[in-house]
């Protein structure tokens, strides 16, 4: 790993209390999360992929402060999540900002985008830098909408596009770290390949960390820098992005890279000849 | 193609939900055909009219859905026949499966009885037991171990891929010559959906049945299907075998989505995309 550590996390743990079905089932513990150890460094994206229950989207909500930790413990920035409190705690909750799956679903519908990307700031009482339609129009210009939008409503936008409010609304308090929970698992392929490069120019821009939790590997390889897989609540393995993919060494990350389904590589390499050919015509026309 | 090849010909499909403002058209002027045997694949984004289509086949269409042009099955003429004869062609002939398995199975019966029940109101005089054997013996075949047990569990007690594979077991029990497909594998786990893909082409296989499989993925599509149709806003954009779609794309959408498809064995850069679609 390359970089300063942003994060830390050691031995997480997160049970929870299942209650027994039928007459003769008794409570028990679950444990979601089973002693998971990760590092984000400064500028990098950790992507943590695995299957629905595999305790990714756990670790996240750990990891945000969102939910209590069983045991383990959580390293932002040189403090320990768990024990922040008052400032400390606000200072936090700006440092870190999710982004969801679904977007309409994350964004308030009554509100306009202006209130709902300059809410962050709201909730720390923070004063809004050169006025609230100034830096709404700059936060839009910087995800790609049209500045003059900020008084419209959620559902005046696509997927896509609300996708890119969500965005705005974790920039706008200058985040370190962003975790994105499924983030573009819900959007057509061609909006996912624009948010996508989106996300990747702005990490660009402004140097922050991902953590990046999805379930789509060839996703994951085209946005992470560093990759842990998960299965049954336990990181398997985890390793640089290509060591991950080209030479995977737990047989759960071999069996999941298996499974994805993928275009022939001869008939992608086809095609680029024949794209080459077509642009050679055109130009000669 | 000869027509004893073909086994569904689909001429100037047209969708629509006419309101005042127009026939505001869904699919448009849609032609295709589906070889005997053959597996041809619908895909396009949200909104491109896939879905709707294969409602339109089956004879689905929600209230207020116009159809027009041509649907002709084996020889029969669809768009002709009264809603009965259309019920025994639909799971008798041509069968269909859905995204969310739950929500086509009824929560308060066993599985075993939700596919007796399919089976025996497709089949006259077949008693009870033997639309049981029927059911267990399905269950076998998409490889749910234990059937003889499991046939009398509720949708509930099985995972997502295993409630996939009851409703394909259900879609067996009746023998279809065409299975329609949309989205079957798009609520899954990928490892999941690998299963479930494999068993859709050893059943092609096995039984010989046609096969249209709906979907948004288009490496899906490129290992599943040998025939493809790709869909925009209700349009045809371009349709051809597979190799063709996949080598050699002639529409700029076709290229444009085959551009932002990411690999997984593949180089990594920008993801190309349509400039001008910025923020769409």
């Amino acid at each position: 790993m390359t970089g300063e550590t942003l994060l830390r996390a050691r031995n997480l743990v997160k049970e929870f209390t299942v209650s027994g079905g039928g007459l003769l089932g008794r409570s028990g513990r679950f444990r979601a999360v089973d002693d998971v150890s990760l590092e984000v460094a400064k500028g990098e994206t950790l992507a943590l992929v695995g299957e629905s229950g595999s305790g990714k989207s756990t670790t996240a909500r750990l990891i945000a402060r969102l939910i209590d930790t069983t045991s383990g413990t959580i390293e932002f920035d040189g403090r320990e999540v768990h024990a922040l409190s008052g400032k400390a705690l606000h200072a936090f909750r700006s440092e870190v900002q999710m982004v969801f799956q679904d977007p309409y679903s994350s964004l308030n519908p009554k509100h306009t985008v202006e209130r709902i990307v300059t809410a962050p700031l709201a909730y720390q009482r923070r004063p809004i830098p050169g006025g609230a339609r100034v830096f709404t129009g700059a936060l839009l210009e910087r995800v790609g909408l049209n500045p003059d939008h900020a008084n419209r409503f959620p559902a005046q936008f696509s997927g896509g596009q609300a996708q890119r409010i969500g965005i705005a609304r974790a920039l706008a308090v200058s985040p370190k770290l962003i975790i994105a929970d499924e983030a573009v698992s819900a959007l057509d392929v061609s909006v996912q390949a624009q948010v996508i490069n989106l996300l990747r120019r702005l990490q660009d821009e402004e140097g922050f960390s991902y953590l990046f939790i999805a379930h789509d590997l060839a996703v994951v390889r085209q946005i992470a820098t560093r990759v842990a897989v998960m299965n049954g609540g336990r990181i398997v393995e985890s390793g640089d992005r290509d060591a991950v993919f080209g030479a995977p060494q737990h047989e759960y990350t071999k069996k999941l890279l298996a499974a994805v389904p993928r275009i022939r590589p001869e008939w992608d390499a086809a095609r680029r000849r024949n794209e080459q050919a077509r642009r050679e015509r055109e130009e000669a026309l | 193609m000869t027509i004893s090849d073909t086994l569904l010909r689909v001429r100037m499909l047209t969708v629509g939900f006419p309101n005042i403002h127009g026939p505001n058209e869904v699919v448009k002027s849609l032609d295709f055909d589906v070889a005997r045997g053959g597996a041809l694949g619908i895909v396009g984004e949200s909104g491109s009219g896939k879905s709707m289509t294969s409602l339109a086949v089956m004879g689905l269409l929600p209230k207020g859905a116009k159809r027009t042009g041509s649907i002709e099955f084996d020889g029969t003429e669809l768009t002709a026949l009264p809603e009965r004869a259309m019920r025994s062609v639909r799971g008798d002939r041509i069968a269909m499966i859905f995204q969310d398995p739950l929500s086509s199975l009824n929560p308060y019966y066993t599985v075993g009885t939700q596919i007796m029940e399919a089976y025996r109101s497709h089949r006259t005089g077949v008693t009870r037991r033997q639309a049981r054997n029927v059911a267990i013996e399905a269950m076998e075949r998409v490889h749910i171990s234990d059937a003889a047990r499991r046939v009398d569990h509720y949708p509930h007690q099985f995972s997502g891929g295993m409630r996939q594979r009851v409703m394909i077991a259900m879609t067996l029990s009746m023998e279809p010559e065409l299975i329609i497909a949309d989205e079957p594998t798009t609520a899954l786990d990928v490892t999941v959906q690998a299963q479930i893909l494999d068993l859709l082409a050893e059943i092609r296989a096995d039984t010989g049945a046609g096969l249209i499989l709906i979907t948004h993925d288009l490496a899906v599509v490129s290992e599943v299907t040998d025939h493809i149709v790709v869909m925009r806003d209700g349009d045809l954009v371009e349709q051809g075998p597979a190799e063709r779609i996949f080598t050699d794309p002639q529409e700029p959408y076709t290229r444009m989505l085959l551009d932002a498809v990411p690999r997984i064995d593949d180089e990594i850069g920008l993801l190309r995309t349509v400039s001008t679609e910025e923020g769409r």
